[in-house]
Formats: C-alpha cells, sequence, structure tokens
C-alpha cells in the first residue's frame, strides 16, 4: 500500500515539474532581454528541476522491481536534486554579474538603473 | 494495474513535454543575441536533461545508467563559471 | 524501444546543427558556446546506447578541460577571427 502512495505522489511531482519546465522554456522564447530570461531560467531550474527530481526518487523508492538497486537510482536522484538546488543559483547569478558588469547586454525598456548610477558593481 | 505498468505509463505520458522544452530552449540558444543568452539557455537545457536521464533510467530498468546524472551537474556549473569570469576578465583590460 | 530510437535522432540532429554553426561561426566565444552543446547532445546519445562508462569519461573533457583552455588562448589572442 505505501509502495501505491509513494509513486503516486512521485508522479504528480514528476509531472507538476515537467510543466514547469515547459513554461520556462516557453519564457525563454517570449521575454525580451536578459535580465528578465533570468526569471524564466529559474523557473526552468527549481521548478523544473528540483520536484521532479524529488518525484523521480520517490518512484525509484516505491518500485520493487528494480530489485535492489532501486536504493542507487534514488539516491542518485536525491544527491543530484540538492546539488541542482545548491548549484543553479550561484551560476546563474554569477552570468547575471559578469554581463552588468561587461556592458554584454543592453537593457531596452529601462525606466532606472540605480546600480549603473553607483558606479557598476566592484 | 499493477505497480509496473503503472510506473511505465506515467513516464511514457511526460516524455513529450519534456522534449518540447528542448526544442524551445534550442531555438533560444539558435537566435540568442548577446553570449549570457545562449550561456544561460545551456544551463537551463542541462539542469533539465539530468531529470531525463534519471527518467529514462527507471524507464528502461537498467539501475547503473543514472551515475552520470551527477557529473553532469557538477560540470555544466563549472561551464557557467568559466564563461562569466572570462567576460569579467576582458573588462578589466588585462 | 521506439522511444529510444526517436531520442536517438533527435539528439544527433541538435549535434549537427550545433557543429555546423561552431564551424561557421566567426566570434570565437560564441563558438565555444556551440561546442558545449555539441557535446551535451552527444551525452544524450551515447546514455541511449547504453554507455554510461564512456560518458563518465567524455564529459569532463569536452565540457570541462576543453572550453577552459580554448577560454585560456582566446584570452592571450584575439577574440573575432580575421578574414
Amino acid at each position: 500500500m505505501i509502495d501505491y502512495v509513494m509513486v503516486v505522489v512521485g508522479g504528480v511531482l514528476l509531472f507538476v515539474g515537467a510543466i514547469c519546465d515547459l513554461l520556462g522554456a516557453l519564457g525563454m522564447n517570449r521575454f525580451p532581454n536578459f535580465f528578465v530570461r533570468l526569471h524564466a531560467a529559474t523557473v526552468g531550474t527549481i521548478g523544473g528541476a528540483f520536484y521532479p527530481l524529488i518525484g523521480a526518487s520517490l518512484i525509484a523508492f516505491g518500485s520493487e522491481f528494480l530489485g535492489f538497486y532501486k536504493w542507487f537510482v534514488g539516491g542518485c536522484s536525491l544527491v543530484s536534486a540538492f546539488l541542482i538546488l545548491m548549484l543553479a543559483p550561484a551560476g546563474s547569478h554569477a552570468l547575471a554579474r559578469a554581463a552588468h558588469k561587461s556592458k554584454a547586454s543592453e537593457v531596452t525598456p529601462k525606466v532606472v538603473d540605480h546600480l549603473e548610477e553607483d558606479g557598476g558593481v566592484s | 494495474m499493477d505497480l509496473e505498468s503503472l510506473v511505465t505509463l506515467m513516464i511514457l505520458c511526460t516524455i513529450p513535454i519534456f522534449v518540447t522544452a528542448y526544442i524551445l530552449y534550442f531555438i533560444r540558444i539558435l537566435k540568442g543575441p548577446t553570449i549570457p543568452d545562449r550561456v544561460l539557455a545551456v544551463d537551463a537545457l542541462a539542469f533539465d536533461l539530468v531529470v531525463f536521464l534519471i527518467v529514462l533510467g527507471i524507464y528502461f530498468k537498467s539501475p547503473i545508467l543514472p551515475a552520470t546524472a551527477v557529473v553532469l551537474a557538477l560540470w555544466t556549473y563549472a561551464f557557467d563559471i568559466f564563461i562569466a569570469k572570462y567576460l569579467e576578465r576582458r573588462e578589466m583590460g588585462e | 524501444m521506439e522511444v529510444t530510437y526517436l531520442l536517438l535522432a533527435l539528439a544527433m540532429l541538435f549535434a549537427l546543427i550545433a557543429t555546423y554553426l561552431a564551424i561557421v561561426e566567426k566570434h570565437l566565444v560564441k563558438a565555444v558556446v556551440f561546442s558545449a552543446i555539441q557535446s551535451i547532445a552527444f551525452t544524450l546519445a551515447l546514455y541511449l546506447l547504453r554507455a554510461p562508462d564512456i560518458v563518465l569519461v567524455y564529459l569532463p573533457i569536452t565540457v570541462g578541460i576543453y572550453p577552459a583552455a580554448i577560454l585560456f588562448l582566446i584570452k592571450k589572442t584575439e577574440e573575432v577571427e580575421q578574414p
């Protein structure tokens, strides 16, 4: 009984993560410039990679037909989920800092930029 | 319905959504105007490919395969840091 | 089995387009990004061909060490290829 509960909860998490992934990819194509596309990338990595990995680990823990190696698959999934939770915001933040510092991308509908008025990031 | 066919059916329903998302990310890589746009799209595509590798490992019922996903996540972060540090150093004039 | 062949065709199509753009491109940093896309597509292809040991060796070289060496060389020389 507990196997069915874990597999169904994991399947719901996997489906929600796939929908978040599709929404992030659509936003990556529709948004106007780089600093707005960072929001779509966050939806695509945290919502589209962390939740389905937790769901895949629940599916692997609940499925008996994998044999003894189900602990191996579920453990791999949990480790990569927490690595993505730590590494993806750090990578996109470093990229945004470099893009603002090297003036690689122009902000076209710009109202105010307090960071540029203060002399940029040090 | 037993457990094995239920898991197979759920994974088969989510595969087309992932493939559509990969095609949309690849379109952004092809037409992205600046370098940080392309690198951000590469980042998102690789972190979503990690999910796809583990899901395919459950679908093929071969449990040795998903060990490659951890390596893909770590080296994609290293690629991000390389490009970001290159863009910062070029502005410093070294 | 049909899922394997369809995904293999898609991954090799991505790799072909990325390789062509990496050869044609004049800006060298963009060419490095296209080369990374080719190696990530080959990762999916080698995974579908059931060769995880080759993936474990191929991925650190083509995503990690090769762009680091090429970016170090570009920083010492010019960024845009002259005709």
